[in-house]
């Protein structure tokens, strides 16, 4: 049996309920999310492992239209990002339109119906409009280690935390220091009898501005919410400042990385360990960190910084590419997403039968960061070049859940059965990003990192500019970059 | 390796003193910007944000002013500077002239001289006319000054900035930023010409499309001098930043938004309109 629908939604994170809560508020009813687990809240339904918390302030890092007075903390746990996200699920009435258990595991564009026909885990569904919602960190990414198998301790991935395993005075090895791994090195410090943090590139780190928020100051947002609307304001354009690093800009660049030395050095005494905490590629190219506890956890006497990939395992010991080796007992890879090749992309075939990701063989690449020539009927919120290096993602989001609001009442008020971006307009529009990109820290800072495409050296994953501008370039629907084709009309 | 931008340095010579300025970015559909600074600026004292993210848009072209000759600073000095770098950085097209503070005023005074050679202005944080409440706190200044008293430029600093933007830092953070300002003969000169400021009559023959930016949270020039600029300027439009006067440091970004969709497309808001701010 196949469950018809107007509008089907992959994934109920920050972008599928975004998108969830703004058809139900313009008084659609007709549409379904589905959703692989059994809650909401994607990546932070997901990342449960000690220590997570998000690098934007709470403030801003929620939809605008549902502020939250009562944030505990400047950057509030993730636990509490999680709960905030199920909130508005309930509140605003969606938690009906999600099907749960429900894997997307094909989707064919189904010439003749003009709809796309989705296989899951749960059947089958039939859908006009397609949107997919499934973020950037979605998937875990596991490197493949030589002799992992024989591996005697545990091993997870930080984004499928195993709380069932004890790790009170173990040996635990952590793999990788980026985003979850300084979060995740100071709480297992605490409890390790031995802790080993594979590096294979030091990160940049600053500062945490972090503080609980007083039951004044939360009473205080309750009964003035034009306070936070103000915070939220004054966190968006203090962020903004910050793309001038990204852009590369001498003097801006330069008062990061003295921020950044600054915070190294006054953690770090020990000049060994200070040389292998200091990077080699300019600030930013990779993603820039915020912490005030990692440095102090790698400097502890527990604690060793063995500044090179892990390599091999044999047994329960663990060698990094230096030739040293650790013996274990827990292996946590905080290893990162598949976030330039997302999984998705197999999984959807557009009018020539070709997977996404075939069809995005040099790179991630859509007309105005949504929507991609060969696969009509189709929207991707936040795919390919909407990721910032400075600043909130769910207001990159929500710009895009505006612009395909924008074009369904196109699609709804001119009858239109299929839309299809042109191709020309498409590859126009990644001409000039391309050409945006050019000099950006990211591009020229001389790192490798998940932003840019390894295949065609593109920036793939970020948009290159402030995220403004990212509103006021796609934040509103361009027809002209479509082919539109009106439904047929009935016969009498 | 850093994106050093290319730039050019250009100087003219205007009343036998020589003026210095910087071009840079592409030469495309925009109407080339001349920013103009305010008192005890720089280029890249107040445009050091602005400049150089502009010039990732457009052709940027900004003056450092020179100290005229003479013992008083008089607002044609200024304004023939300005003119003298359109002139010949901008010979043949209309220019888009940007003023901030004192800047904002002599950008103005130079749209109501030049007609249509300057076809948008955007002014930020300027003012038609010195009232009392500026020249209060200007004679403070002056006390202060006279005094050779350390506190003047911690004074400024006070003035410049939001009760928001230091409440982000400490008191020696303040004080630390105060200390770099440097006040020379000519900044008094500036000082002085802001006691005397009245444009009221000029703003009134401005034809070019104007944008009028004033600042919530402004101690030096209070946003009602914005909303009067806004009402003198015909074909003006007003948005509003929740910044001190120090906007071009504050809240650089948003101000860069204003400027950057301004440029872009200046008709895109209506003249009267009160452009709504964005929410994040």
């Amino acid at each position: 049996m196949t469950t018809e629908t107007d509008i089907l939604i992959v994934g109920t994170g920050f972008a599928g309920l975004g998108m969830a809560i703004q058809l139900k508020r313009s008084g659609r009813e007709n549409f379904i999310a589905i959703e692989r687990a059994g809650d909401v809240g994607g990546t932070w339904r997901d990342n449960h492992y000690p220590g997570i918390a998000c690098d934007v302030p709470s403030h801003l890092y929620s939809y605008s239209y549902l502020p939250n007075p009562d944030w505990s903390r400047v950057f509030s746990p993730g636990g509490e990002i999680q709960a905030y996200i199920r909130k508005c699920a309930e509140d605003e009435g969606i938690l009906p339109h999600i099907h749960f258990h429900t894997d997307m595991l094909k989707s064919t564009w189904d010439e003749d119906a003009k709809r796309w026909v989705v296989e899951t885990s749960k059947g089958t569904y039939a859908a006009k409009i397609l949107i997919t919602g499934t973020g950037h960190l979605a998937d875990g990414h596991m490197p493949n280690i030589e002799g992992l198998d024989s591996f005697t301790g545990d091993v997870f991935h930080s984004a499928d935390w195993d709380h069932s395993v004890p790790l009170e005075g173990k040996r635990i090895g952590v793999v990788g220091s980026g985003a979850s791994a300084i979060q995740i090195v100071p709480e297992m410090q605490k409890l390790a009898s031995e802790l080993v943090v594979f590096q294979r590139s030091a990160p940049y780190m600053i500062p945490r501005w972090d503080r609980a928020f007083t039951e004044g100051e939360r009473r205080m947002c309750r009964r003035d919410p034009s306070v936070v609307e103000d915070m939220r304001s004054e966190i968006f354009w203090s962020g903004e400042f910050n793309f001038a690093q990204r852009r590369n800009i001498p003097r801006f660049l330069n008062e990061a990385k003295a921020l950044a030395v600054g915070h190294r050095e006054a953690n770090i005494k020990d000049p060994e360990l200070l040389a292998k905490l200091t990077p080699d590629y300019e600030i930013g190219c990779k993603r820039l960190l915020i912490s005030n506890t990692y440095y102090p956890a790698v400097a502890a006497e527990n604690a060793t910084l063995e500044a090179s990939a892990l390599q091999r395992v044999e047994g329960n010991t663990a060698y990094g590419a230096s030739g040293t080796g650790y013996d274990l007992d827990v292996l946590v890879f905080a290893t990162g997403f598949e976030a330039v090749r997302p999984p998705f992309a197999t999984r959807i075939f557009g009018t020539e039968g070709i997977s996404l990701d075939e069809r995005w063989d040099q790179g991630m690449q859509a007309y105005d960061s949504i929507a991609v020539n060969g696969y009509p009927n189709l929207f991707i919120i936040n795919g390919p070049n909407t990721g910032l290096g400075h600043n909130s993602v769910v207001y990159i989001i929500e710009a895009q859940v505006d612009y395909i609001m924008e074009a369904l009442a196109q699609i709804d008020a001119q009858h239109i059965e299929v839309i299809e971006v042109k191709r020309a307009a498409e590859d126009a529009y990644m001409e000039k990003l391309d050409a945006m990109a050019q000099g950006t820290v990211w591009l020229a800072g001389g790192c490798k990192s998940w932003y840019v495409d390894e295949r065609s050296g593109r920036l793939t994953l970020v948009w290159p500019d402030f995220a403004h501008s990212f509103r006021d370039e796609n934040g509103t629907f361009h027809p002209e970059g479509y082919d539109m084709q009106p439904a047929p009309v009935a016969a009498e | 390796m850093l994106d050093n931008q290319p730039f050019r340095e250009g100087h003219v010579t205007v009343n036998g003193v020589d003026v210095r300025y910087r071009v840079a970015g592409p030469d495309n559909n925009r109407t080339p910007l001349v920013l103009v600074h305010g008192t005890a600026g720089s280029i890249d004292g107040h445009y050091g944000y602005i400049f150089p993210m502009m010039a990732y848009r457009q052709r940027v072209i900004a003056l450092d002013w020179s100290e005229p000759t003479g013992d008083t600073l008089e607002m044609a000095d200024l304004v023939a500077q300005v003119k003298a770098v359109i002139t010949t950085e901008v010979p043949e097209g209309p220019a888009t002239l940007m003023g901030y503070s004192l800047g904002a005023c002599v950008a103005a005074m130079t749209a109501a001289e030049m007609g249509d050679k300057v076809a948008n202005l955007i002014l930020a944080a300027g003012w038609l006319r010195t009232d009392t409440h500026q020249k209060m706190r200007n004679d403070v200044w002056r006390q202060l000054r006279d005094q050779d008293s350390a506190s003047v430029t911690q004074y400024m600093t006070f003035c410049a900035f939001s009760p928001a933007f230091m409440n982000m830092r400490t008191v020696d953070d303040m004080k630390a930023a105060a200390g770099m300002l440097k006040i020379t003969p000519f900044v008094e000169k500036q000082m002085d010409l802001n006691t005397r400021i009245d444009i009221a009559a000029a703003c009134e023959t401005i034809a070019a499309k104007t944008l009028v930016i004033g600042c919530t949270y402004d101690m030096m020039v209070p946003k009602h001098h914005s909303k009067q600029l806004f009402g003198a300027i015909e074909d003006a439009r007003y948005a509003e930043i929740p910044s001190g006067h120090a906007v071009v440091h504050e809240r650089a970004a948003e101000l860069f938004h204003y400027v950057d969709r301004f440029t872009r497309q200046p008709d895109e808001f209506p003249a009267g309109v009160i452009i709504p701010a964005q929410k994040p």
